[in-house]
């Protein structure tokens, strides 16, 4: 059977990866602390998937090359799935980015772009299409604002944006941000699953708020989450995410049991 | 002297990966845009990130069709990874219209049915239960590994079956014939298990 999933989010900006608290950041360390002191390459054994995110406000050319060349010495020793996004401003990047070790992009601001949508579909199929939405309650949590451009702009609700824009597009899954909870480590908003009956056909995954074990656990306990997303590097620093992992299957999760001891 | 392994480059699909994880087995990674180049190769991987449609008008267009069935013929190595299995058989649907494969196996590629309980795309890690071949060796059964598609293979035909997954329905996650080897799921992208399957199909000789 299909298991669920935990998923590590770095964010990036100008040479260094970064915390995030209700959308503003605080610089942790650069790419060699992130693999010597981290100890990425460990951590990746526990987790599905990689989600890397170029956070900068309209980052120019040179910015998407030095945020690639980050990523690749990352990717030499890590095998596991791989979405790039963040500053996504043309079909020209997409495929960049997939030629660079995505294998899937992330999508935020281009929403809306339903061109760069059709054409990336067509050309990588739906299957590689993340769309991530940044989301802020309001009118207290009868709805949300939906936004881009990194939390500044906001043109829609969710509720519009589920009714006319999602069944309009091509995507592959949908990761859910809460940017009141995000990076407050005191647990995801649960909450907004109930906005989302089985009408949405495609994968949905929650982030923002996760700061221990148990609230991955929470998140992947519901029936229509299918995986759980962190960016919280100082929470699940060392052993954090392999405890988390270890708890959720002691509770019942399915989630893949990667077998370490195979030899190469 | 070192083993050279092509990878096919047809502009689509995430070659990196693939590249990276040969170049970690300790092996040489050659990215291949041109079909006559073929035979330099003990080993050719045909990757693919990308629709069943793209990919089977660039694998007409570019001459790579004619080029793996001689290469096929000739007895060397071949794998193909997601589409690029799917290219290993006879058609596909992806795209809204129906488009030719290399036709190395019996089937076709078409949407996974869905019904209320089945999100699709089918992504991330599923288990694989695998007969045990020579590519398989050590690789305990029921592992898990990376599935990213919405499209998968019918067949009626069980011949050449080496695992198949469940989503919903059994759908064949790897096939293998002599020197041609496939997989539903990227090896490039499972760990340790995936690795494995990579390093004992650079082994083969």
């Amino acid at each position: 059977m299909l298991n669920k999933r935990i998923i590590f989010a770095l964010l990036y900006c100008d040479g260094f990866f970064y915390l995030s608290r209700n959308f503003r950041l605080q610089k942790v360390g650069d790419i060699d602390w992130l693999i010597n002191n981290f100890g990425f390459g460990d951590t990746c054994h526990f987790i599905d998937e990689l989600v890397c995110i170029l956070v900068k406000k309209k980052p120019t050319q040179e910015d998407k090359k030095k945020f690639l060349e980050n990523i690749e010495k990352l990717r030499k020793k890590i095998f596991i799935p791989i979405t790039i996004g963040g500053g996504i401003s043309s079909i020209d990047d997409v495929e960049n980015y997939f030629l660079n070790g995505a294998d899937k992009i992330l999508i935020n601001s281009k929403i809306y772009d339903s061109e760069l949508m059709f054409k990336t579909a067509e050309l990588w199929g739906e299957q590689s299409i993340s769309i991530m939405i940044d989301y802020q309650a309001i009118n207290n949590n009868e709805d949300y604002n939906i936004f881009t451009e990194s939390g500044t702009k906001s043109l829609m609700t969710l509720s519009n944006f589920k009714d006319n824009i999602l069944p309009k597009i091509p995507y592959g899954e949908l990761i859910l941000n809460s940017i009141d909870k995000d990076g407050n480590g005191t647990g995801l908003d649960l909450e907004i699953m109930k906005n989302f009956n089985n009408k949405i056909k495609s994968p949905i995954l929650l982030m923002g708020g996760a700061g221990k074990p148990e609230h991955i656990l929470e998140g992947l306990k519901i029936k229509n989450v299918s995986g759980v997303l962190t960016a919280n590097l100082f929470n699940f620093l060392g052993s954090g995410l392999e405890i988390a992992r270890k708890k959720s299957i002691d509770n019942g999760i399915s989630l893949a049991n990667f077998e370490k001891s195979i030899r190469l | 002297m070192k083993k050279k392994i092509g990878i096919i480059n047809i502009g689509y699909g995430n070659i990196a990966s693939v590249f990276n994880a040969i170049k970690f087995l300790g092996y040489d990674a050659c990215l291949e845009k041109n079909p006559k180049n073929i035979f330099k190769y003990s080993h050719i991987i045909l990757p693919g990130v990308g629709s069943f449609a793209q990919n089977s008008k660039l694998i007409n267009k570019y001459g790579w069709n004619e080029s793996l069935k001689e290469y096929a013929k000739s007895g060397l190595y071949l794998f193909g990874i997601c589409v690029g299995m799917q290219l290993m058989f006879e058609d596909g649907s992806e795209g809204g219209e129906v488009n030719k494969g290399i036709g190395f196996f019996k089937g076709h590629c078409d949407k996974f049915i869905t019904n209320n309980d089945l999100n699709l795309p089918h992504v991330g890690f599923n288990n694989v239960k695998h007969k045990n071949t020579k590519i398989w060796n050590d690789i305990p059964n029921d592992s898990p590994f990376y599935f990213v598609h919405s499209y998968r293979i019918c067949s009626t035909s069980k011949v050449n079956i080496i695992s198949e997954t469940t989503y919903g329905e059994k759908f064949i996650s790897f096939i293998e014939n002599q020197n041609i080897f496939a997989s539903q799921f990227h090896p490039e992208k499972s760990h340790n298990s995936g690795l494995k399957i990579l390093k004992n199909f650079l082994s083969l000789n």
